[in-house]
């Protein structure tokens, strides 16, 4: 590790006013991600800003008939709301699914957004939950629904001077599940990741959210999908079509943890199986 | 605000306040280990990959190297060394002591500390919430179910009262007779304390460090700087090692006759990971050198690649002293298979691939040399420290007894701390430079550079009447023996032997051949290539029974070897063949959990359930090759009793089932032992942990030694040969004395008033044991092994067909061990043997630069595991000490074929190459669908 600077500020207010003055300044938030990546050299920043001690990051909480929650919250602490666990169970469970409670007790939702890796387990739910990312820096904010902020693997909207602050969560309509398909039963990634959400009226799907992990460059929505289940009732026909639909609309790769082919098939049954619980 | 470089961090460690002035990114792990003398807490990969290094912060489990200091400000902290106080073990240490939680223990602080950090939320938790706790460390040993048992336990109010008796066993100090009972790990307190010495937690202080630079490429040349250009650069550094500077001989290997592998590659590499030079200064710069500050120019060769690739003969040999890449060959000829198979009613046949398995131990290699006058002393994690000693010598070219091995506690073998490792480079350093020098291997280092299991390409063919008795097997494996010899040909020749399976089989004929490929070192792995040729021959076993339409387990009873029956060498078994016992054991549980499957399936439409079965036999020792183990046992004046064990424990409990036979041997309680483990200075040769030999060779040994002595007191005390023994230990100048009691009274012997040995004993045994075997002739017929241990596991699995995905529900493995010394122990070793082969079977492939990390070479959690139920059968084995045998290769061969087994009865369908990973069991269901 080549010598940097470290910034421990305690307010989103010093973090901007840092990261306007040393704009490559890298954040660390609980750095499961970027002390690796700083191992091995894939990172090297020169200025090193910790969001440990920022309390506007941190927390869940209702506001305005919307949730909102702090990038800061550690996984941990996700599976541990009572809050999270009452209005979003499928999130909890995304979150308890992750690796093992050491990782968990470090990594923030934020880091798994940003570190923006195809297969983060948060990312999907998030997206068929409709998430809104909350960016803040020193020229201002703006929301930017979840579904725009991933440009590929491991890169995002954010742009210089701006961070991430928080999750805007609207009121969820419907259930919503997610799968991780992991041959390894703790400390293992997605080889695919799903989540879907139904909205559904008298057995019709009023909306329909599908949003897959580890399929191609970034978590993405498969919106065709989506399309196709909304304004339908629910049939064992329908369902498979859906599964093969969002298996047309993903683009994985091969490695070592499955061949895309494979991947494709997972994607497939995951989708069905994930609709037949929503039934 | 700003900060540079370094910050002070305050925090509460164990109680105690500390501030510190660090790099705020400087890992916790690092801190701990190296800034606070605190090594304790254990890394095994440094990257979040295995949980050695689990730490408590503010109540919470945490992995130490992902924890960064400027992190911690504020927390507190609690590690291992804190788990205890004023030196009283808590609950949770005691349970894991009692239970037999700790193996090697290189695991077991971060165990205990992801435990406590649940106890301390959940005192009383349940299974799920156990296995949701433990499932960020990874144990190589124990197949995690002891360890889940003792958390259980220790969140049970009733342990709580049991503990005084752990704590104080007086129970255990009267009980005459140790073999058989489940006496407590002799080093367990300080597995479970975190001060057993691993090879990465000491080294003197001033040592220097060394770091090997390795070839990123499978084959290539190249060339390299001139080393004092690159000491100019950097002033830290000390001195870049080349071949050149290899005093004696550049090249080990475990044969007398072939020493193939360079300790520092000259101008030449064979596989990616090759050592091609050694850098020694202080730690960071040795770290910081880059490839390009060596100037090290590459000139990529195309390599040779697998089993076609050896044999296609396109490209130059791998190795030039080998034209056709074929290293080794094994061969075994018992009457004329062909005429056999023509004669049989039934005859089956497939074919077979497996692929490279990593041994996958916790403990990275680890150790340092220094010079000592005209010697060397190195300190290592090792299987084998008489044979390190005399490779070393060899390297340095000096004489072997100029060289001291001095084991740490091993943090795991399994075979691949058989091989050199570290230990020539450190020899060379220290002995070049005359200051200690020490290394630890990363992770990734540890995993590109040492050996594996190797991948073979097997076919085989079996036959039987229509009765249902086997008539003849065939077989013929290809075995990827990598870059250099390892031990390759002893896999070559262990494999022809076994590879019929525990049966009676008139008719056998094997061949075998190990081929160089530029690929990563195979080597020993549990089994030698044993558990690779048991899933074909178990395979066959399933299809024939299908044929004859027999029960498979009924159809392997019928066919298991028996006392009196003559194996493929055609060696009669006289004694101690519990095959038919172990198969019988298994029946219940096989008869019902096959119709529970069955019950099961036709509820379910995507998900199977199937159970299946396999079997093992496996030779104790070396293959015809005499294999001495020599025990020593002593007394002092003040009657302190040592056992010198030179038969290392990594974790499989010679240490204390050594004290047990030799305690039981002499006649005294083995509480009274005390020992020193595998220090060539100290200890005489007992061989190499490997082959399943220790309990069985060393374990006689230190039987005889035990009788030696026994027989030297008796005598001194004209007593009779029944007399009992006390002895009484005292630290007083008045000294110890031994009680000698017989029918006619009893006799006092004043240990003081006996002239002391150098090493102040004052009575002594000793015990040397070779098991008899014969040579092989050419056509492998002969006795190479003095016994065999027997067994069977049977595995229920789920199979979830939509997916691909495997569960192994429960397991079931009887073994015939001849005489269980200590059940807590071969429970241990069989529950940790059918964890790695469940690993093997569904998720374990080491792929060169692919998974050289933890985080993709994927081994069984403890939410992998099934229930598993032990059964121990004792057929005992004369020669072995009070009729043991070994079981350490056994637990894990049957594993994998009842897996597979299992699946092919769940689905319909037998997969043809290993791990069966959720995409290829998902590929081989849809083909067979189409057909
Ligand atoms: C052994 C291991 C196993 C893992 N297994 C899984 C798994 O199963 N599933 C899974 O999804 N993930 C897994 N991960 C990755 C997971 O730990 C991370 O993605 C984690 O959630 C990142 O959070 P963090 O707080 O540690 O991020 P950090 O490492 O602190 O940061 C990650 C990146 O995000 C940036 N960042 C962080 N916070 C902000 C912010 N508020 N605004 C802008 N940028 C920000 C950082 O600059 C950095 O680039 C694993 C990691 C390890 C080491
Ligand atoms: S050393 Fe920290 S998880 Fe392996
Ligand atoms: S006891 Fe767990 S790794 Fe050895």
């Amino acid at each position: 590790m080549k010598p940097f600077e470290h910034f421990a500020p305690d307010s989103v207010g010093e973090v901007l006013d840092l990261l306007q003055s040393i704009p490559k300044a890298k954040l660390i938030a609980g750095g499961t991600d970027l002390l690796l990546q700083m191992k091995q050299g894939s990172a090297q920043p020169d200025t090193v800003i910790s969001l440990k001690n920022v309390e506007e990051l941190r927390g869940f909480a209702t506001r305005k008939a919307r949730f909102r929650l702090g990038a800061g919250m550690t996984l941990r602490g996700i599976t541990r709301s009572p809050e999270l666990k009452k209005h979003f169970p499928g999130l909890v469970y995304a979150a308890s699914v992750v690796a093992s409670e050491q990782i968990r007790s470090l990594a923030t939702v934020g880091g798994n957004i940003c570190n923006a890796s195809p297969s983060a387990d948060l990312i999907p739910p998030l997206l068929a939950l409709d998430a809104v990312a909350h960016i803040v820096s020193r020229d201002g904010q703006r929301d930017i629904p979840l579904a725009d902020f991933f440009k590929g693997p491991g890169k995002t909207i954010l742009k210089s001077g701006e961070i991430l602050l928080s999750l805007f969560l609207p009121q969820p309509s419907g259930n919503m599940f997610y799968s991780k398909h992991a041959p390894r039963q703790f400390m293992d990634l997605a080889v695919v990741g799903v989540a879907v959400r139904l909205q559904k009226n008298q057995g019709m799907v009023r909306e329909a959210r599908v949003a897959l992990g580890a399929v191609g460059p970034t978590p993405l929505r498969a919106k065709k999908t989506e399309a196709l289940l909304t304004g339908k009732t629910l049939t064992p026909k329908l369902m498979l079509e859906a599964g093969e639909m969002a298996a047309d609309e993903c683009s994985p790769i091969d490695d070592i943890r499955g061949s895309a082919w494979y991947r494709k098939r997972m994607i497939k049954i995951h989708v069905r199986r994930n609709l037949e619980a929503l039934l | 605000m700003s900060i540079t470089e370094k910050t002070s961090v305050s925090f509460t460690l164990n109680g105690t306040h500390h501030t510190i002035t660090v790099n705020p990114l400087r890992r916790f792990s690092d801190i701990l280990r190296e800034d606070l003398g605190l090594t304790g807490t254990k890394v095994g990969c440094d990257a979040g990959d295995c949980g050695a290094c689990t730490i408590q912060v503010d109540g919470k489990q945490r992995y130490a190297c992902l924890t960064a200091a400027a992190q911690l400000k504020g927390c507190n902290v609690r590690t291992v060394e804190g788990l205890s106080s004023n030196g009283n073990l808590s609950t949770l240490q005691l349970a894991f002591l009692d239970e037999g939680a700790a193996q090697c223990g290189i695991c077991t602080p971060g165990m205990l500390m992801a435990a406590q950090s649940l106890l301390d939320q959940t005192p009383n938790p349940s299974e799920p919430q156990v296995l949701d706790a433990l499932g960020g460390v990874l144990c190589r040993c124990t197949g995690y179910t002891k360890i889940v048992q003792a958390v259980l336990k220790a969140g049970q109010s009733s342990f709580s009262q049991t503990i005084t008796e752990i704590e104080n066993p007086s129970s255990e100090i009267n009980r005459q007779k140790s073999v058989g009972t489940r006496m407590l790990k002799v080093d367990g307190y300080k597995k479970i304390t975190g001060e057993e010495i691993f090879g990465a937690d000491n080294a003197p202080e001033n040592s220097l460090w060394l770091r090997a630079v390795r070839s990123p490429h499978a084959r290539a040349t190249f060339t390299h700087a001139d080393p004092e250009t690159v000491l100019k650069k950097f002033p830290g550094l000390v001195r870049v090692l080349t071949a050149d500077d290899v005093p004696g001989n550049n090249g080990f290997g475990i044969y007398p006759h072939i020493k193939d592998q360079p300790v520092l590659a000259k101008n030449h590499v064979r596989f990616r990971g090759e050592a091609v030079l050694a850098l020694v200064g202080d730690r960071e710069s040795v770290e910081s050198v880059t490839e390009d500050d060596l100037g090290l120019k590459w000139e990529v060769l195309e390599a040779v690649r697998g089993w076609k690739g050896a044999l296609s003969g396109k490209l130059e040999p791998v190795q030039s002293e080998v034209p056709d890449n074929v290293l080794a060959r094994g061969f075994l000829k018992k009457n004329d298979v062909e005429m056999a198979f023509s004669e049989s009613d039934i005859v089956v046949e497939g074919k077979w691939t497996t692929s490279a398995v990593e041994h996958g131990y916790i403990e990275p290699e680890a150790g340092y040399a220094r010079k000592v006058g005209q010697r060397l002393e190195i300190f290592v994690c090792t299987q084998t420290p008489y044979m390190d000693r005399d490779e070393v010598a060899q390297v340095m070219g000096l004489e072997p007894k100029q060289i001291r091995i001095i084991p740490s506690a091993v943090g795991g073998g399994f075979g691949g701390k058989l091989d050199l490792s570290l230990q020539p480079l450190v020899a060379i350093a220290a002995w070049i430079l005359e200051r200690p020098v020490r290394c630890i291997y990363t992770r990734p280092e540890s995993l590109a550079s040492t050996t594996k299991r190797h991948p073979v390409s097997m076919s085989a063919k079996a036959g039987c009447n229509r009765d249902g008795k086997l008539t003849a097997f065939e077989y013929h494996g290809d075995f990827n023996t990598g870059a250099y010899a390892s031990w390759g040909p002893t896999v070559a020749d262990r494999v022809p032997i076994h590879c019929s399976g525990p049966y009676l089989v008139p008719s056998v004929l094997a061949k075998t051949r190990a081929l160089l490929t530029n690929e990563s070192p195979s080597g020993a792995f549990r089994g030698f290539g044993v558990p690779q040729g048991s899933i074909a021959s178990e395979a066959l076993m399933d299809d024939l029974a299908e044929k004859t339409e027999i029960d498979p387990l009924e159809f392997r009873i019928r066919n298991a070897l028996r006392k009196g029956d003559r194996t493929a060498t055609s060696q009669l078994l006289e004694n101690s063949v519990g095959q038919v016992e172990c198969l019988e054991a298994l029946q219940s549980h096989w008869q019902i959990w096959r119709k529970e499957a069955g019950v099961f399936n036709q509820n379910s439409t995507h998900k199977k359930r199937g159970v299946g079965c396999g079997s093992v036999w496996y030779g104790c020792g070396n293959t015809s090759l005499s294999n001495p183990s020599t025990m020593q046992v002593g007394i002092n004046a003040d009657g302190k009793i040592t056992l010198y064990n030179g038969a290392m424990d990594i974790g499989q409990g010679a240490n204390t089932i050594m004290i047990q036979i030799c305690a039981d041997a002499l006649g005294l309680p083995a509480t009274q032992f005390e020992y020193v483990m595998g220090d060539t200075d100290l200890t005489a040769d007992a061989g190499k942990t490997s082959a399943s030999r220790q309990a069985f060779v060393s374990g006689k040994a230190a039987q005889l030694a035990g009788e030696n002595l026994r027989a030297k007191i008796i005598l001194l005390a004209e007593a009779a040969e029944n007399a009992t023994l006390c002895l009484e230990q005292t630290d007083s100048s008045s000294g110890g004395k031994l009680i000698v009691a017989d029918k006619t009274g009893s006799q006092e012997i004043i240990l003081a008033d006996i002239l002391p040995l150098a090493n102040g004993d004052v009575l002594t045994g000793e015990g040397t044991f070779d098991p008899p075997t014969t040579p092989l002739d050419e056509n492998g017929q002969g006795s190479p092994y003095a016994t065999y241990g027997f067994g069977a596991h049977i595995a229920e699995v789920e199979v979830d067909t939509l997916l691909g995905t495997t569960k192994v529900l429960r397991l079931a493995a009887a073994h015939d061990v001849g005489k269980a010394i200590n059940p807590t122990q071969l429970e241990g070793q069989i529950q940790g043997g059918i964890a790695q082969g469940l690993g093997m079977a569904l998720m374990e492939e080491y792929i060169q630069g692919v998974s050289e990390n933890l985080h993709d070479y994927l081994m069984p959690t403890v939410g992998d595991m099934p229930e598993i139920k032990v059964i121990l059968i004792e057929d005992q084995e004369p020669l072995g000490p009070f009729g043991a045998k070994g079981i350490g290769e056994h637990a894990l061969i049957p594993t994998a074929p009842a897996i597979l087994g299992a699946i092919k009865q769940a689905t319909g369908v037998s997969i043809n190459h290993l791990p069966v990973t959720p995409d290829r069991l998902y590929t081989a269901l849809r083909e067979a669908e189409n057909k």
